[in-house]
């Protein structure tokens, strides 16, 4: 077994994936340790099973092996994340951290691809040109990126164009296209496939909400639409996000990019290996490898001249401060994830909600980011609202009935008899800004079956959390009606859930060593040759599904430690 | 359709049910999902199959609550009809039975219940889901016999992919007749699936 290499990976999924590729083919040794398995695409084909990964979340980690604990405030003890422990604990994908194994989260994402606009990279200067400084809610710490939309469009264009994201060009160096986002920011071309064909009800979305006077356009998705490099398009099965695709149409990091990694010679995958610590040099100034417990669970060191960690914002920052890096004391910080604001109704017509992937759908960006319009609830930074025609199996289509009815009995089952086949939902992701009162350490109570201290999550939503969802479902309330859609329920401002696969802010970018963990590469300030890439990096955080640019920043990250060989 | 009675049962053995037990939960699946003329309920659908599937397996962190549960709605039970259990109680006498633990179970509030109540509680959570899993998963799981549970609603199961005419909005799915993932698995080994003719 070797014992040292140019580089290790620790997480092969959006992040991990690119990056340990990436260096392979540019000849560097690579070693990317996976904690599940090394996946190839045949253990994928029949996928079309809603008790294994919807209700029983086959690849995701469970709270029995990776456990995870949770509080509302740093004046509470956290317990193991309440929604997803206990008997009536949840086991599906939406709130838990995302798929082990290769290609990680990418292997069962949805695929909304999203290019963040150009506001969302300075979210500090453009609220404070809008409403003064006063316009940054109280506790939080909003900041500009340390790069701008401008430095990541060549990643976000390589994202596309290497790996295959399908979708409809809005604006092409500045000019306008039919069709397409007018208020996504510039792009040097267009994708390299067309849109995906939409779901059943997602045309009467498109009709309501040009009639309401917004702006439609399809959801980019990283799914071919088309033969793409040799794999092929979508067949809308409707078993997506929470599921591996079976036809390779899905763009996970297994498919798209690992096998050029391992055709290059360069890179070893090492399975079942769970990495439980960073090694640095004495003084701690610089990484020296890292220690792991190997497929057998014996104690193993590999030593590597680099060491990138890119295995989930969360568990990239467990990591961190087992490993001690937190000499600033920003580890953990700036905890920020997702609230989906769910609308859910019932079509007049057969809206088949089983039949194709959530992002065979459309979206607006009229009241995104610095878009949203003065409003009574003081929202100061909106999200898009985007149509969910398809992807609901039947267990997950059961949640729907309207909270008013009885959840068994004849009642409930006659409900389910004449209405799954009816069901349309909406939802709009919002912002979660950056706050000091929310973050991430080590549980002092909790440990994971090695004997390793868990990730402790403190997170309560805000105010302004509970605003923002009310402003967007005021404009999903619109649409709905204007569609001829019976509402049905809505998500509560405040979910119960408190992780929704979309975690980021952890280990935060910044040019300033005291106020951030990485720079912009992710290169982490205090230990040279380490980097933490992925979610964590994000300071802020807009209303956009993250995968898009932690596959562009890890382009980013790739070139520059290439460069810097 | 006729509803297995309570008594048969379906003809199994039980992994982990005793034969009282599986008459209790099959009685609770029964009222949770009722068959009838409109359509299969949890008994139609071997929905007792699965849950005793899935406690011997997947999910054998719940056979204390199952076992203890049993018993704990039995005592419920003859504190409506001195010495019946649950099975002997009419439907009726079930159903306000289970109306009130599901008023407990999706309760708001800050009312803290005590032990009993709230393991009847987290039982009732527990058998609920897993009727519903029982009624919907692929019937290689024990339940959804002969595909009933996605005929009632009209799903048409582990289907490859769906053609752009499937796609349009009003079609009628139940035109497609359901397969399970073992047929599935059959067509794909047969090379009768063309990822082709479904993409059009």
């Amino acid at each position: 077994m070797t014992k040292r290499v140019d580089a290790i990976v620790v997480g092969l999924g959006a992040s991990g994936g690119i990056i340990a590729a990436e260096l392979a083919k540019a000849g560097t040794k690579v070693v990317a340790f996976e904690k599940g398995p090394d996946y190839s695409s045949e253990d994928f084909i029949l996928k079309h099973d809603e008790i294994r990964y919807f209700a029983r979340g086959a690849m995701v980690p469970q709270m029995d092996t990776d456990p995870m604990t949770w509080r509302a405030g740093s004046n509470q003890v956290a317990t193991l994340l309440p929604w997803a422990s206990g008997p009536l604990g949840l086991a599906d994908p939406l709130h838990l951290p995302p798929s082990l194994g290769t290609g990680g989260g990418s292997n069962h994402w949805g695929g909304a691809a999203w290019r963040f606009r150009a506001s969302e990279f300075r979210m500090r200067s453009a609220i404070i040109e809008r409403f003064g400084a006063r316009g940054l809610p109280e506790g939080t710490d909003i900041v500009d990126w340390p790069i701008s939309y401008d430095d990541l469009e060549p990643y976000y264009d390589r994202t596309e164009w290497q790996l295959g994201i399908s979708g409809r060009a809005g604006n092409i160096k500045g000019k306008l296209i039919e069709g397409g986002n007018p208020f996504e920011s510039p792009r040097q071309r267009d994708f390299p496939m067309p849109p995906l064909r939409q779901g059943p009800a997602d045309e009467r979305f498109v009709e309501a909400c040009r009639r309401l006077g917004f702006h439609p356009f399809p959801q980019a998705a990283a799914i071919a639409s088309v033969e793409f490099k040799g794999r092929s398009g979508c067949v809308y099965c409707g078993f997506c996000h929470g599921y591996p695709c079976h036809v390779n149409a899905k763009t996970s990091t297994m498919v798209a990019s690992i096998p050029e990694g391992l055709a290059s010679g360069n890179l070893e995958i090492r399975p079942f290996s769970r990495v439980y610590k960073v090694n640095r040099s004495e003084g701690g100034r610089r990484v020296t490898g890292v220690s792991y417990f190997d497929a057998e669970g014996t104690h193993q060191e590999l030593d590597a001249g680099k060491v990138v960690l890119a295995c989930y914002a969360l568990e990239n920052t467990r990591l961190l401060l087992v490993s001690g890096v937190n000499r600033n004391g920003m580890t953990g910080k700036y905890f920020m994830t997702h609230a989906y604001g769910w609308y859910a109704g019932l079509m007049p017509e057969w809206s088949n909600p089983f039949m194709a992937p959530l992002t065979a759908a459309s979206c607006i960006s009229d009241h995104a980011g610095e878009l949203i319009p003065d409003n009574d609830l003081g929202v100061v930074w909106g999200s898009g609202v985007t149509s969910w025609p398809g992807e609901t199996q039947p267990i997950e289509g059961s949640r729907y009935a309207p909270e008013n009815m009885p959840r068994w009995g004849k009642p409930y089952k006659d409900w389910m008899r004449e209405n799954y086949r009816r069901l349309y939902s909406m939802y709009a992701q919002t912002s979660n800004f950056p706050s000091e009162r929310y973050y991430c350490d080590l549980d002092p109570n909790v440990k994971d079956s090695f004997g390793q201290a868990a990730l402790r999550i403190t997170h309560e939503w805000t105010d302004h959390d509970k605003a923002s969802v009310e402003f967007h479902l005021g404009i999903k309330r619109r649409i709905a009606k204007e569609m001829g859609v019976q509402p049905l329920w809505e998500e509560p401002a405040a979910p119960a859930f408190h992780l929704s696969t979309h975690e980021v802010g952890t280990h935060r970018m910044g040019e300033d060593p005291a106020r951030s963990v990485v720079n912009a590469y992710g290169e982490t300030h205090e230990c040279d040759n380490l980097y933490a890439t992925g979610g964590g990096q994000f300071p802020t955080y807009g209303g956009y599904n993250p995968t898009q640019t932690i596959m562009a920043l890890a382009f980013m990250t790739a070139g520059h430690i290439i460069n810097r060989r | 359709m006729v509803a297995n009675s309570h008594d048969s049962g379906p003809r199994t053995a039980y992994m982990f049910f005793t034969d009282q037990e599986a008459r209790t939960v099959s009685a609770m699946a029964e009222r949770i999902i009722p068959g009838d003329s409109s359509g299969a309920g949890a008994s139609d659908a071997d929905v007792i199959i699965y849950i005793d599937r899935a406690l011997a397996g997947y999910g054998r962190h719940l056979q204390k609550l199952y076992r203890l549960g049993t018993g704990s709605i039995d005592r419920l039970a003859a504190a409506t009809r001195k010495g019946s259990r649950f099975v002997d109680l009419s439907p009726a006498e079930q159903d306000e039975l289970l109306s009130r633990l599901s008023t407990w179970l999706f309760a708001k509030g800050d009312e803290k219940p005590d032990e009993e109540r709230t393991l009847l509680v987290q039982f009732f959570g527990a058998v609920r889901l897993h009727t519903i899993e029982g009624m919907f998963c692929d019937p290689m799981y024990g339940g959804n016999r002969d595909c009933v549970g996605w005929m009632l609603i009209g799903f048409p199961g582990a289907q490859w992919g769906y053609t752009a005419e499937q796609m349009k909005l009003g079609f009628d799915a139940t035109t497609i007749p359901p397969k399970t993932l073992s047929e599935l698995r059959q067509d794909y080994r047969a090379g009768k699936v063309d990822t082709e003719e479904v993409r059009k």
